[in-house]
């Protein structure tokens, strides 16, 4: 297992290298002085020079990098153009807000879609198998944007169940949550249909119905046990999805998280804070999918790493 | 993986393709599908007709009105039709319907002029419109007064054209990169295996993201990046499907004829890898169509007054409240579209699926 550990993240060491290197480029790609670009619109002519020296502008490429990695590993991301704050701390005041999120958009996610894919399973082919699919296609092809916001006119506005928008109490966390979810449940209830009619079709199932377990036990203890694995997983991938997904959410609810700090921050060209949600969320998911990697061995205990 | 190439090729092939031509379309939910992009096919050709007005023509006397207003299905003599009074919006706030004229609504009358088919047409009939002095506004009309349907009808395009540049992209690239990357193998097939990692650790819209904030906003730019981040799923899939041909005999049989061995991949292994490919791409019409309006709504990707459906919702989100109309009908109009490709998408891999 801890061999294992070693070798998967040492897999993972030339993307997070390639994340480095795209995120140094961005400002360096970019049309304009990159030194104005990290200095903010409304530096002055000392500020932006300080910015060159600092960040060795005015070396080559390769020092340049050079001087940006060992930034990175001292955990310094560079300062905030709009705030003047490190990056460092905006990214760790925003961060656990989108982790809060993201986790209560896969609980809903697996609390409604694992149940809708039972029954798309078992009601195969039948009328509501279709009602079911036809949902979760919906659901993948609605905007989330537009869902958050038809959310908030109907639930918000109209009936004034929940706040409209920020961050705070459990009820500020429902619509988003339900909005981010959205496409997740569909995936999940899709992922959750097909596994369990994998395992329905298997040997030990049909020796347990021969053996006159009644159907709804065969399902519910043997088959499902069975299915979630694969459904487990994809929920994890889902959650690592969804750090970019939030994007979207979190403009439309105004919720202080990390992608809504990214899109802020590119609409006003504070590009070292850019540069730090880009890297953050992107190494995040790295370690993410390892995590769901090791996960799957420690749900199903017939892998065996090594 | 993908339906079997072995055997007499020919003999298979004619077989194999009325099969999955009869499963697709003994889909209800995979034609409910074709309809829906049918439908849209149809709008964007002839959207000039269907619209019946000017996507950009601001009007300060008619802002945000909501559908249905000063339309009534009986005439001024109790006649039945449609007939449209003239509403316009007062400045305390409210929308005054002056009920004293009514016009018909009618089909195919007389409206602006445009040019159809690059100029080769010119016309002034529109599908429906109003005979007489007001509009009408069959879904209402936004904060500049424009009308909500025309400005949808003249945007369809922008949307399908950004999937289908961007889907595009995707393949040209990024099927290329994979199949060459599996048939050659080696250190070539790892340094590009590694170079798709790096773009698949960019989860979802983010790779389109942060290529925007790099290179610029706007729509072209928006097809590119979307159409850049296509790219590491095409080359996943075309190397999977091409790895597991390499090895057939078909592959050997042609070099032992003497063929090149690249040409035996672009004339052999990749058109029998096309199944997956061709499925992925009616998804990714879907992704890409979403992650354009998702950039679009972000203030990412197309300016105003370009009438594309994401950036038409993220104005409509400002007056919420007061005129929900403006958000609601772009949002479903994104809706239907994506899940008209998601509808084929799905219906085409289980038609394509070789174990169904």
């Amino acid at each position: 297992m801890f061999g294992y550990l070693i070798r998967r993240i040492l897999t993972a060491v030339p993307a997070i290298i390639g994340v480095v290197i795209i995120v140094f480029l961005m400002v360096r790609l970019a049309p304009g002085d990159p030194a104005l670009l990290l200095a903010g619109e409304f530096a002055d002519q000392a500020t932006i020079e300080r910015i060159r020296v600092r960040y060795g502008l005015d070396r080559s490429q390769p020092e340049q990098f050079a001087l940006f990695v060992s930034g990175l590993v001292q955990g310094d991301l560079g300062t905030s153009t709009r705030t003047n704050r490190p990056v460092t701390s905006d990214l760790a005041r925003f961060l656990p807000n989108t982790l809060e999120l993201a986790a209560g958009a896969v609980l809903v996610a697996l609390l409604i879609g694992i149940p809708a894919g039972i029954i798309s399973a078992v009601y195969r082919n039948t009328w509501i198998d279709m009602v079911v699919t036809f949902i979760a296609l919906l659901g993948v092809s609605m905007p989330v944007f537009w869902f958050g916001l038809l959310a908030i006119l109907y639930f918000s506005v109209n009936l004034s169940w929940f706040p409209v928008a920020g961050r705070g109490t459990l009820q500020h966390l429902i619509l988003p949550a339900i909005t981010l979810g959205v496409s997740s449940t569909a995936i999940i209830a899709r992922m959750t249909r097909s596994a369990l009619l994998e395992v329905l079709s298997q040997d030990f199932i049909r020796t347990a119905r021969a053996k006159g377990v009644e159907r709804r036990k065969v399902i519910g203890k043997h088959a499902l046990r069975n299915a979630m694995i694969p459904v487990v997983t994809i929920g994890g991938l889902e959650f690592g999805q969804m750090l970019a997904g939030a994007v979207l959410t979190e403009t439309v609810f105004n919720w202080p998280g990390i992608g809504r700090l990214l899109v802020d921050s590119i609409l006003a060209r504070d590009y070292p804070v850019v540069q730090g949600a880009v890297l953050l969320i992107a190494i995040a998911f790295i370690l993410i999918n390892i995590v769901i990697d090791l996960l799957y061995g420690v749900i199903d205990p017939r892998i065996r790493y090594d | 993986m993908t339906e079997s190439p072995a055997g007499t090729k020919t003999g298979r092939r004619a077989r194999a393709v009325p099969k999955w031509r009869r499963r697709l379309f003994s889909s209800p939910l995979a034609v409910t599908g074709m309809v829906i992009i049918g439908f849209f096919l149809v709008v964007v050709v002839a959207a000039p007709f269907i619209a019946p007005y000017s996507p950009s023509q601001q009007s300060l006397r008619t802002t945000y009105i909501p559908p249905g207003t000063g339309v009534s299905f009986r005439g001024p003599d109790g006649q039945l039709g449609l007939w449209v009074s003239p509403a316009t919006r007062t400045p305390v706030g409210g929308v005054t319907v002056d009920e004293s004229e009514q016009y018909p609504v009618k089909f195919f009358v007389r409206g602006d002029s445009y040019e159809w088919l690059f100029g080769l047409l010119k016309s002034d009939l529109k599908l429906f419109g109003v005979d007489g002095p007001v509009k009408f506004y069959l879904l209402g009309t936004d904060e500049q007064g424009r009308d909500l349907f025309s400005r949808l009808v003249h945007g369809a395009w922008i949307s399908l054209f950004i999937g289908l540049i961007a889907v595009a992209i995707g393949i040209l690239i990024g099927v290329p990169l994979g199949s060459v990357s599996a048939f050659i193998g080696g250190s070539f097939d790892l340094v590009v295996q590694r170079i798709v990692d790096i773009m698949l650790a960019f989860p979802g819209i983010l790779l389109a993201i942060v290529l925007v904030a790099t290179f610029g906003t706007g729509l072209r730019n928006v097809m590119i990046a979307v159409g850049i981040a296509s790219i590491p799923i095409y080359a996943r899939i075309a190397r999977s499907s091409v790895l597991s041909l390499k090895e057939r005999e078909f592959v050997e049989a042609a070099g032992a004829l003497g063929r090149p061995r690249l040409s035996t991949l672009f004339r052999h292994v990749i058109p029998n890898s096309l199944a997956p490919i061709i499925v992925q791409s009616s998804l990714q019409m879907a992704v890409a169509i979403l992650f354009a309006a998702g950039l679009g709504f972000l203030g990412l990707g197309a300016r105003p007054p370009q009438p594309e459906w994401g950036l038409m919702l993220a104005r409509g989100r400002e007056y919420l409240a007061v005129a929900p109309h403006v958000a609601t009908f772009p949002g479903l109009a994104i809706v239907a579209v994506v899940l008209g490709f998601n509808l084929v998408g799905d219906g085409l891999r289980d038609a394509l699926d070789p174990r169904g």
